[in-house]
């Protein structure tokens, strides 16, 4: 590498971009470059890398070729000594050898390489040069600012070293029964998409002079303080009283249902949020919050009439996906009796189509008349986390009782089979798997909600997600190291004793290309390498 | 490769890059390598590489030389089609 290596940029005329009127470049080993010449390298840089304006785009289509071979061979480089191009396979080489120009720049990005020492050169001023007229030229272009990992600089660099024990979950304290709120926190805190939010300080409150009253606001402060290291059980109490302020039924201090808490908690979220709600109060669902942003994903309903084979498709927000588990009461083939043992099961059970009965005939648009139909849901739209509810509690007239069977779910779920375009086009779901998968539909778990004990007593408790593959069960204020084997096999593990069982999941979604999802946000997504999902059990 | 294939590739290219595609495609294919893990992947065996070696050891030139076949095979099947798929479009909305 070459340490000899120097620019200096001198700001002489504000008026030209990046202040880069004139680059000095000096180099001992390449010889050093005529100072008439360096003018050069900031037009090179500008113009023909990062060309700024449409069209400049057409003298680089003209000149970053290779001048030896004429084609638009891969990585071209650019003489910083005098005006000549040529490829990387050799003849930007014989450039060199022939001139004794040693220093080129490579075109597409940016990087200067010193033949003397036959590398590429790290210089920072040339880094971020080529960064902002990349920048630039993109932002031209109409793309979005560029997804780039995060690399810590060096006081972050500092501070990790500082600091090499990683953290565990902050345990939350409980008061009377809420452990069910404590669990959905967990599992919240736990979501990277909302955790980058409300690190980042995104949230704009709406209570103007009284942030008190703004349960985002607590969010973000809870979020703060989990991740602030301080290793104290954090209270929940103002979180419960503004939940108990905004959604009254949940009010009192008996056992609530997690399930129904996580609802009502991404409910008064999403209403304290400043999204932009959909205008025409039509059921497409536009609004811009981040609740709705990362939790909502669209659900296609199919209603085909049987007597004149009509469809009428409806499309509905959902926040999380209600499973049903036992045996299907009104199916009359065979294989339907079975009962689901695994999350594939059910999702295949919820997706398939559902004859509605001669007792529940609906008026059909297209033959106007009252017709025996079936019906099918399938995901339109996927959410980027994506939660799973098993229906553990049956309520059937006077029956209360809960489904003990134990249902597997993988860590990570591949949902091209339950989308709208494969369902509709393969109702016979024997030939799902010969499907490829899209990798756009793959979700990794990162929490799971159980709950353990009977009806009207019991007990939840989460296992939660940090970095790629940490997991920890939460227990109110006991956090404990899980492996991933006891998350998937919670019930052999943990709560066949106790005759418990796992209710709710969630998983996030593995990659994300969602429309109007900011930058920040995909970036942040992307960022995680893989992916997330969230399983709710009530 | 005969002379005509060369200059009808070399057309394609200064069409792409004049009216700025190929920067667009560019960008979609580093957005899919990064989604589908591909992009860490490929960091984590380079890191590997020039941990091996030690950092004062190795060059850009080795190091590109040693990724690539593995770069090549872990592209998935679907990112190169669909990059495909954007190139047909883009010219033959171009020919029109």
């Amino acid at each position: 590498m070459c340490s000899s290596f120097r620019v200096q940029v001198i700001e002489r005329d504000a008026a030209i971009p990046y202040n880069l009127q004139l680059l000095r470049l000096l180099h001992e080993s390449g010889g050093a470059v005529a100072e008439d010449k360096s003018e050069d390298v900031g037009r090179m840089i500008q113009k023909d890398i990062y060309c700024e304006v449409w069209k400049a785009a057409s003298v680089q289509a003209k000149w970053c070729v290779c001048s030896v071979c004429g084609g638009h061979s891969p990585r071209v480089h650019a003489c910083l000594h005098c005006i000549h191009f040529a490829c990387y396979q050799g003849h930007i080489q014989e450039h060199a050898t022939a001139t004794q120009h040693n220093l080129v720049v490579d075109v597409e990005q940016g990087q200067v390489l010193c033949m003397g020492c036959g590398d590429y050169v790290y210089d920072s001023e040339v880094r971020r040069i080529a960064l902002a007229c990349k920048e630039k030229s993109r932002r031209s272009l109409g793309l979005d600012t560029e997804y780039r990992a995060w690399a810590p600089d060096a006081v972050e660099m500092t501070l990790l070293q500082a600091h090499p024990k990683r953290r565990r979950p902050t345990p939350n304290s409980t008061i009377g029964n809420t452990c069910f709120m404590s669990c959905i926190i967990q599992a919240l805190t736990h979501t990277p998409l909302l955790r980058d939010y409300f690190l980042s300080d995104r949230h704009v409150c709406q209570f103007n002079n009284d942030s008190s009253r703004c349960l985002v606001c607590e969010i973000a402060r809870l979020f703060q303080e989990f991740y602030s290291g301080n290793k104290a059980p954090l209270i929940l109490h103002k979180l419960l009283h503004l939940i108990w302020t905004h959604a009254r039924h949940l009010a009192g201090y008996e056992q609530q249902d997690a399930h129904e808490f996580f609802i009502a908690a991404l409910d008064v979220l999403h209403r304290h949020c400043q999204g932009n709600p959909p205008s025409n109060g039509d059921s497409t669902h536009t609004c811009s919050c981040i609740i709705d942003q990362i939790f909502t994903g669209g659900l296609q309903s199919d209603v085909v009439c049987q007597a004149c084979n009509g469809v009428s498709t409806t499309i509905d927000p959902f926040w999380d996906i209600s499973l049903d588990l036992g045996p299907c009461p009104y199916s009359t083939s065979k294989t339907d009796k079975t009962v689901p043992t695994s999350l594939a099961d059910c999702l295949d059970r919820f997706t398939r189509p559902e004859h509605l009965g001669s007792s529940a005939k609906i008026k059909c648009n297209g033959c106007q008349s009252y017709q025996e139909s079936t019906k099918q849901l399938t995901m339109k739209k996927l959410p980027i986390v994506c939660s799973f509810h098993l229906k553990r509690f049956e309520h059937s007239n006077r029956l209360h009782k809960k489904i003990s069977t134990f249902i597997s779910f993988p860590e990570h779920l591949d949902m091209t089979p339950f989308m709208s375009t494969r369902r509709n086009n393969n109702n016979n779901h024997n030939g799902i798997t010969a499907h490829p998968t899209d990798i756009n539909n793959r979700y990794s778990l990162f929490a799971v909600v159980n709950h353990v004990g009977s009806l009207d007593a019991g007990h939840y408790t989460a296992f939660v997600r940090q970095h790629r593959d940490q997991w920890y069960k939460c227990d109110d204020h006991m956090i404990t190291r899980a492996t991933i084997q006891d998350v998937l096999q919670s019930e052999g593990r943990y709560w066949s004793m106790t005759e418990g069982f796992l209710e709710h999941g969630g998983y996030c979604l593995a990659s994300v290309v969602v429309a109007g999802l900011n930058s920040m946000l995909a970036g942040a997504h992307r960022n995680q390498g893989n992916w997330y999902l969230v399983i709710l059990q009530v | 490769m005969s002379d005509r294939s060369i200059q009808l590739k070399n057309s394609v290219n200064l069409k792409l890059v004049e009216t700025g595609e190929k920067e667009r495609l560019k960008d979609m294919l580093r957005q899919r390598l990064t989604e589908c893990g591909w992009r860490d992947e490929l960091k984590e065996h380079a890191k590997d590489i020039v941990r091996e070696r030690g950092l004062q050891k190795v060059t850009v030139d080795e190091l590109v030389k040693e990724i690539t076949p593995k770069g090549r095979q872990l592209v998935p099947d679907a990112v190169k089609r669909e990059l495909l798929a954007e190139i047909k479009k883009f010219l033959s909305a171009q020919s029109q």
